[in-house]
Parts: C-alpha cells; sequence; structure tokens
C-alpha cells in the first residue's frame, strides 16, 4: 500500500517534470520488433532492435540486434532475411532479451513506429514469460506524424505514414534493409527530424501530446 | 562502448573517402562512440565541447562561414565538417549552418584523433581537407574587403585628369572661351609664376560676362574665382566628393604642396569612377566620325555591363539598357554606312532578332539582324545593300556584338527582303511546320525595327507582324507543333543532388542557365506572344500580354515572370564572373557561387518551368498530342 503510494507519487512527479524539461534532457530507447506475423496472440517475435537517444543525439553504440532462440522462420525468411542457422547460431532466449529490455527502459522513453502492434506483442510477451508488472512512457513517431498532418490539415494518402514514407518528407535517406535494427534507427531518424521540426524548446511533454502514453506490462 | 555493427552506417561509411581506405577493423574502431543528429535548415551548429570535432554529413548540406557569415565553402553527403576544430581548436572560429535538414554523423573527438595518428593516409587527408578551407577562407576574407568602400578610398591622383588647360590673369575672356571650346571642357585654370590663382568655368562665362553684359574683352583675372577650393592628389575620392557637395562645386582643382596645380577633378571624373554611365556611353557613340574609334569607345562596354550587373541593377532593366545601347550602335553605323556609300536608293528598314529585338541581351550576345526594303533592288541597288549591311554587320561585330554564327545577318543576301519576300518567308514557315522552320520561327518571331529611313517609323514593320500573326491565328497546328518544340527541354530539375555531390570533385556538374533555363521561357513566352491578338517582343511583354488576354492564369504568369528575372539575374552575374576572370562570357553557373538561398531558389524557379510546360500542354496540345 505505501509502496504503491510512493510509485504513485513518484510517476506523478516526474510527469510534473516532463511538463518542463526539454526533450533532450530525457533518454530514449528507439525499438523495433520483427514478427511472424501481425497478431500478437497467434504470432510471435522473431527479432528485436533498438538504439538509443542520450542528450539528443543518436548513439549508434547502443545499437543492438537480437534473433530470438524460439524464433519459426518458415516462409517469412524473405521478410526480414533470419535465417534458421541464425536463430540457431546467435538466437536468444525471448526471456533473457526481455529482462534485458526491462532493464533499458527503466530509465528510458520507448520510441515505436505505430505503437499499437510493438506494444501488443511486448504485453503478450510479458504474459507468456510471467514477467513482473512493469510501467513505461511511449512515443509513438507514426501518431506523431499523424498529429502533426492533422494540426497543419494536410491530408495524408493511403500508406503515408509508413516509415519510409514519413522519412521521406524530412529528408532522410533510403535504407534499403528491413530488419529490425535498422528500422529502429529509422525510427529514431525520424523521431529527431519530427523534433527539429517542433522548434528548439520542444517538450517531452509536447511529443507526449501528439503521440504518446503509459503502459503497464504485467503478467495477466 | 562497443563497435558498432548497422548494415545500413558500414555501407555508407564505407563507400566515402577516406573512411573507404581503412580496413573493416579501422571503420569499426573509427565510428565507435559515433552519434547522430538531425539538424534543421537555417540551423547553426555549435562545434564547443563534445562538438568540437568531426562529423560527416549523412544526408543534407551545410555550409561553412566566418564568424562575420563570409563564405567558405558548401558541402553535402559524404563531406566533413569541423575538421579544423578537432585537428586546432578552430582558431578561425568558424560557423556551420545547415543550408538543408540534415542528418550529421558526429565522430568521437579521441577516437577520431588515435585514427588520425594510426593511418597516415587518413590523417593526411583531413589536413588536406583544412588546407583547402583555409585557402577558401584567405579568398573569402579578401572579397568582403573588395567592398564599395574601397571604391572611396581610391587617391584622387589616380582619377584626376593631368593635361590641363591653363590661362593666365591677363589673357581676354574671348581667348580663354577659345581655349577651353577647343580643348572640349568646362573649366580653365588660371596660373601665374607657377601658382594655381584662380579657376574659370563655363557657368562664370555665363553668369559674369554674358548675363550682365560685360565685354568678351574683358580680363580672366576680374571674372576668375580667385582662390578656389583645391586639395592635394593623395586625398582620398571621398573627401573631393564631400568637398565638392559641401561647397556646390563641380571643378575641383589639386594641387601640390607649392600650390602648382597638377590636375583637375570634376564631377564627370567622380561619376565615371564610380560607374560608367549607359547615357556617358551612348553620347560617346554618337559622337564617334569612324568604326576605329566606334570600337575603341565600345572597349568600355563589358565594363559597363559589369558595372551594371555589380549594381543589382534588374535583369530585364540590364537588358533593356543593353538593347539601347547596342540600338544606339547600330543606328550609329547606318548612319556611318549611310555617309560612306551616300544615300540608300530607297527606303528601308533594319530590322533586329533575337536577344535585342527582346531586349535581353547580355554579355556576348551575338547579332542577328536584317532588312526589309521597299521593292526589289536593281542589281545596282543590291550590291548597294550588299556594301552597306556588310560594312553595318562587320562594325558590329568589331565593336563586340558578335557576329551569328547561323549567319542571320543582314549582310547574308536571304535575309535582305522586300515586305512581300518577309510575308512570304513566315508564311511558309508556319505552314511547313518542318523542324528547321521552327528553328527560324523562334529567331525571327522576336522581331523589332531599329531604324527607318521612310516617312512612316516601322510601319511595315507592324504590317509584316500583323499579317504573321494572322497566320500563326489560322493555323492551330503550327502552334501545336511550336508547342511540342517548346516541351521538348525540360528544366534540369535532377540537377541539385549532382551538384552537391560533385561539386569538389573533379567534375564538376554545370548548370547551362540560357539553354536549360532562360531559353525554356523565352519559348513558352513566344508561343503564348504569338496566341495574343497584341504581338509584344520581349518576353516579359508577352507573359503580360497573354494576362491581359486571358491566356494564362495571373498566378502562373507571375511565377513564370519571377522565374525569368531570377535565371536572367543569374546568368548576368555568372557571365560578369567569368568574364571577369577568363575574359570570355560564359552563361554556365559554377555552382561554388550559388549562395544557399540561390539554390533554393533556383531549384523552385526550375519547377515553375516545368509547371508552365505542363499547363501550355494543356492549352496548346489539346487533341494534337
Amino acid at each position: 500500500m505505501w509502496i504503491a503510494l510512493m510509485q504513485r507519487l513518484t510517476a506523478w512527479r516526474l510527469a510534473q517534470q516532463s511538463a518542463k524539461r526539454r526533450w533532450a534532457e530525457w533518454d530514449y530507447l528507439v525499438l523495433d520488433i520483427e514478427t511472424s506475423g501481425l497478431d500478437a496472440k497467434q504470432d510471435h517475435i522473431v527479432s528485436v532492435g533498438w538504439v538509443c537517444i542520450h542528450n539528443g543525439v543518436i548513439e549508434l553504440d547502443t545499437a543492438r540486434h537480437i534473433v530470438l532462440d524460439n524464433a519459426q522462420i518458415g516462409d517469412n525468411v524473405g521478410i526480414h532475411m533470419i535465417t534458421d542457422s541464425d536463430v540457431q547460431q546467435y538466437g536468444k532466449r525471448q526471456e533473457s532479451v526481455l529482462r534485458y529490455l526491462r532493464h533499458l527502459l527503466k530509465n528510458r522513453v520507448l520510441v515505436v513506429h505505430h505503437a499499437p502492434m510493438e506494444l501488443g506483442f511486448l504485453k503478450h510477451a510479458w504474459q507468456t514469460e510471467s514477467l513482473p508488472t512493469f510501467s513505461l512512457s511511449w512515443l509513438d513517431t507514426l501518431a506523431i506524424e499523424r498529429s502533426k498532418a492533422n494540426r497543419a490539415q494536410q491530408p495524408i494518402q493511403d500508406g503515408g505514414f509508413r516509415l519510409d514514407a514519413c522519412r521521406e518528407r524530412y529528408g532522410l535517406p533510403d535504407y534499403q534493409g528491413h530488419d529490425a535494427l535498422t528500422d529502429a534507427l529509422a525510427t529514431a531518424e525520424l523521431l529527431l527530424a519530427q523534433i527539429a521540426y517542433q522548434g528548439k524548446d520542444c517538450r517531452l511533454y509536447d511529443l507526449n501530446q501528439m503521440g504518446g502514453g503509459r503502459a503497464r506490462l504485467t503478467c495477466r | 562502448m562497443a563497435a558498432i555493427d548497422i548494415p545500413e552506417v558500414h555501407k555508407f561509411i564505407e563507400a566515402i573517402p577516406p573512411f573507404s581506405g581503412l580496413s573493416l577493423l579501422e571503420r569499426k574502431q573509427v565510428l565507435t562512440g559515433v552519434s547522430m543528429l538531425y539538424v534543421r535548415q537555417g540551423q547553426t551548429l555549435v562545434l564547443k565541447e563534445d562538438a568540437a570535432t568531426v562529423h560527416l554529413i549523412r544526408r543534407g548540406a551545410c555550409e561553412i562561414r566566418t564568424p562575420k557569415g563570409g563564405l567558405v565553402d558548401q558541402i553535402a553527403d559524404g563531406e566533413c565538417f569541423g575538421v579544423s576544430s578537432v585537428m586546432a581548436q578552430n582558431p578561425d572560429g568558424l560557423q556551420v549552418v545547415a543550408m538543408e535538414d540534415s542528418l550529421v554523423y558526429r565522430f568521437d573527438k579521441a577516437r577520431f584523433m588515435e585514427m588520425i595518428e594510426e593511418s597516415e593516409a587518413f590523417g593526411l587527408f583531413f589536413e588536406h581537407t583544412q588546407h583547402n578551407r583555409l585557402r577558401k577562407l584567405t579568398r573569402s576574407q579578401n572579397r568582403e574587403l573588395s567592398s564599395p568602400a574601397l571604391q572611396l578610398s581610391t587617391p584622387i591622383a589616380h582619377i584626376m585628369t593631368r593635361q590641363l588647360i591653363q590661362a593666365t590673369p591677363e589673357e581676354t575672356v574671348q581667348t580663354i572661351a577659345m581655349r577651353m571650346t577647343e580643348a572640349r571642357v568646362s573649366s580653365i585654370l588660371v596660373v601665374e609664376e607657377g601658382r594655381l590663382q584662380g579657376i574659370v568655368t563655363d557657368r562664370d562665362l555665363r553668369s559674369r560676362i554674358l548675363a550682365v553684359g560685360s565685354s568678351s574683352n574683358a580680363l580672366v583675372a576680374d571674372i576668375m574665382t580667385a582662390s578656389p577650393v583645391t586639395l592635394s592628389p593623395d586625398s582620398l575620392v571621398m573627401q573631393a566628393q564631400t568637398l565638392m557637395s559641401e561647397s556646390n562645386i563641380h571643378h575641383l582643382p589639386i594641387v601640390d604642396e607649392e600650390h602648382r596645380a597638377v590636375g583637375m577633378l570634376t564631377a564627370a571624373d567622380l561619376l565615371r569612377h564610380q560607374e560608367l554611365s549607359p547615357l556617358l556611353l551612348i553620347n560617346q557613340i554618337h559622337r564617334q566620325q569612324s568604326v576605329e574609334s566606334l570600337v575603341h569607345v565600345c572597349k568600355q562596354w563589358p565594363t559597363l555591363i559589369i558595372n551594371l550587373i555589380v549594381t543589382d541593377m534588374k535583369a530585364a532593366d540590364v537588358g533593356k539598357v543593353l538593347a539601347t545601347v547596342s540600338d544606339n550602335l547600330t543606328r550609329r553605323l547606318i548612319d556611318l554606312a549611310l555617309e560612306k556609300f551616300g544615300p540608300a536608293p530607297m527606303a528601308f528598314q533594319f530590322l533586329v532578332f533575337g536577344s535585342q529585338a527582346r531586349r535581353d541581351q547580355s554579355l556576348g550576345s551575338d547579332q542577328d539582324n536584317g532588312l526589309m526594303l521597299e521593292r526589289e533592288p536593281t542589281e545596282e541597288e543590291s550590291r548597294y545593300f550588299a556594301e552597306f549591311s556588310e560594312f553595318v554587320c562587320q562594325g558590329l561585330g568589331l565593336c563586340g556584338i558578335r557576329l551569328c554564327p547561323g549567319n542571320i545577318m543582314a549582310s547574308n543576301p536571304e535575309w535582305r527582303k522586300t515586305t512581300a519576300g518577309w510575308q512570304q518567308a513566315f508564311s511558309r514557315w508556319i505552314k511547313s511546320s518542318a523542324p528547321s522552320a521552327l528553328l527560324h520561327a523562334s529567331i525571327f518571331f522576336d522581331i523589332r525595327c531599329v531604324y527607318d529611313n521612310g516617312k512612316e517609323e516601322g510601319a511595315a514593320v507592324k504590317d509584316l507582324i500583323k499579317s504573321m500573326q494572322l497566320e500563326v491565328s489560322k493555323n492551330s497546328v503550327f502552334l501545336a507543333t511550336l508547342t511540342r518544340s517548346a516541351l521538348v527541354t525540360k528544366p534540369p530539375l535532377g540537377f541539385f543532388r549532382h551538384f552537391l555531390l560533385e561539386s569538389s570533385g573533379e567534375h564538376k556538374h554545370q548548370l547551362d542557365l540560357k539553354h536549360q533555363g532562360l531559353a525554356l521561357i523565352n519559348d513558352l513566352a513566344r508561343l503564348y506572344g504569338l496566341s495574343c491578338q497584341t504581338y509584344r517582343v520581349g518576353t516579359l511583354d508577352r507573359i503580360e500580354q497573354a494576362i491581359r488576354e486571358k491566356l494564362i492564369s495571373v498566378d502562373t504568369a507571375r511565377n513564370l515572370m519571377d522565374a525569368w528575372d531570377k535565371l536572367n539575374g543569374l546568368r548576368l552575374e555568372a557571365q560578369r564572373g567569368h568574364f571577369q576572370a577568363t575574359g570570355k562570357a560564359s552563361a554556365y553557373l559554377d555552382p561554388k557561387d550559388l549562395s544557399p538561398l540561390e539554390r533554393k531558389h533556383l531549384k523552385t524557379t526550375f519547377s515553375i518551368i516545368s509547371d508552365v510546360q505542363d499547363v501550355a500542354q494543356q492549352r496548346f496540345l489539346r487533341g494534337y498530342s
């Protein structure tokens, strides 16, 4: 009871701070998950890629690409270019990967492109592995892009919110590969571009308003 | 810190010198600790603390500027900045400004220094880059110095007249008036025992002799301005200017320490020093009595053009001024020809085509002209006009308006026709729609009369234009063909990426502003101009007329006019640069000379041309394409 109250107080204080602090004063983990399909209940995670943002710049050192050992590759090899031998050679247990991710996310804001999908898989994986409950803040670059378009009253065509299409609007390079790591980096660059267009005083609070929120990952 | 294993990063880095010369292991080493930032267009990067290190542009373009804002370098994808920061703490205080939104890799300073020490080639590359920048920096600072302020600080000795017209106080007014007239000067210095005693100007003769009814036998001493205001030869132009405007005088004697007259400075000298005026040149042209002296006078022409460009005159106005000068030169040559060969046996008009007709000449424009005769000439009369035309065209050539490489000149018998002959020629071109006819059309449809010895000034040309326009309006196939040919060349929109990538390399991409830009607008304007009821010859006039006749929307037209102005300005500027550097006027744009704003404008400009081409296609090609 007492601990729960303290936690809520901490959360409230953080929320208060976020209203004032510039975005660059926060740390971010930009994540992309490759999956075997679109349904979190039936399909499973094949690989994850991430990169961190610290002091307003992407730190390329922090980039990771991890293939899961339970990945069933089958017909999807053409999509994410991960082969059965990759899984055998490099595959990590999903549980340890998630624990590592949880560790990294403790002091960081999660950034993804199209949050419902990534969060759905994370939530499901949390249940599968029966991990302890964990709360996190997230930003969705797709949602941010959509809010921007709505504010500017510029309708964007079908497919215009795909990662590549969003990046093109900011003059970001066209990346050939589409593994989890490249997409995580691509998303991180997109976030920086979106923030650059918000002006130099952009706060995390502002980004949250455009496309962010809090999520609880539970084992139940 | 761990090694970076991001395929997209490696793929980029390994294609960029000097990184391409590193082994995979070395590349991983130099990449360790690299961060990535996104810089918004117009933002200045502060290269301090952690950021005082080498940066590599992944995508985008930046400028390196001096603290005062002078341009040192422009760099883009695959090029580095911050080299001097890492190697010598940026002693020049150079700044980096993003010209485009840019994605930039920032290297870890310590790792980078390690690599510079480890790999000789790698280190040399950056030393060379730094050296290169320094050279550019010096150049940019020199340019900052050559401001107009420098002009004002020229010593008077450089621009004063040294040939002095002098008189003694005892001479009569009449004798000095005669001397002044002979020497074509407006003032005379009064000198006694070598010392300057006074000055007499035209105005003194008027106000102190004529106006008061004094005799021309009056003595100089009685009417001169004694002890006039003077300056020493080492005074500055600015001092002379101030003194003359404060004392309200136009003549300033220059004297040495012993008060001996050494020179004379007039308001005209000052004006000439600042800029050679077109009026002055036209006046001089009309005073010349021979082709040789005209050639001599016209040597100032390039200087005049350069002055006009430097003074930021609007491109359209520069074109008009140049057309006025060349019209006057043409007329003077015709007068000289008439003096030499005797009066013409019949009425004739001297026609100009192309750029002189459109009044958008520039440095190094060539001549396109012809003659329109009252009637078929006899053999003898033919010979007269042949000699006459040869004289005028060669004269123009010697004076700096190059001979037409396509031989469209009055000296070519084919382009000396009667009014009916010209009408037939136009009619033939319009009906045939052959490529050669279209080529002719693009030159001859821009037509203007600069000399008419008949009674009705230019009336015959007006008739010619009227019949030509009637013919065009009856022939929509011709307009469609003309449209198609106007749309063949597209503006070089893909140019910019290349330019950025290769701006520092050996194979510089250059842009032909005339043929890839201006000519396209001229073609479009001609197309619209020919479908108007009222004929206009200038490109801007044609577009305006098309607005008036509602053939084109106001927005489209305005955009196109802006585009024309913009390109013309750039062309003149490019020509000026080339001319001053090489003595030749080339309309090729040297990418290095473009400012970021100009680059952005140019992109927009080209897309406007492309848009209007689409609009024209809609309008003139419906049913024909």
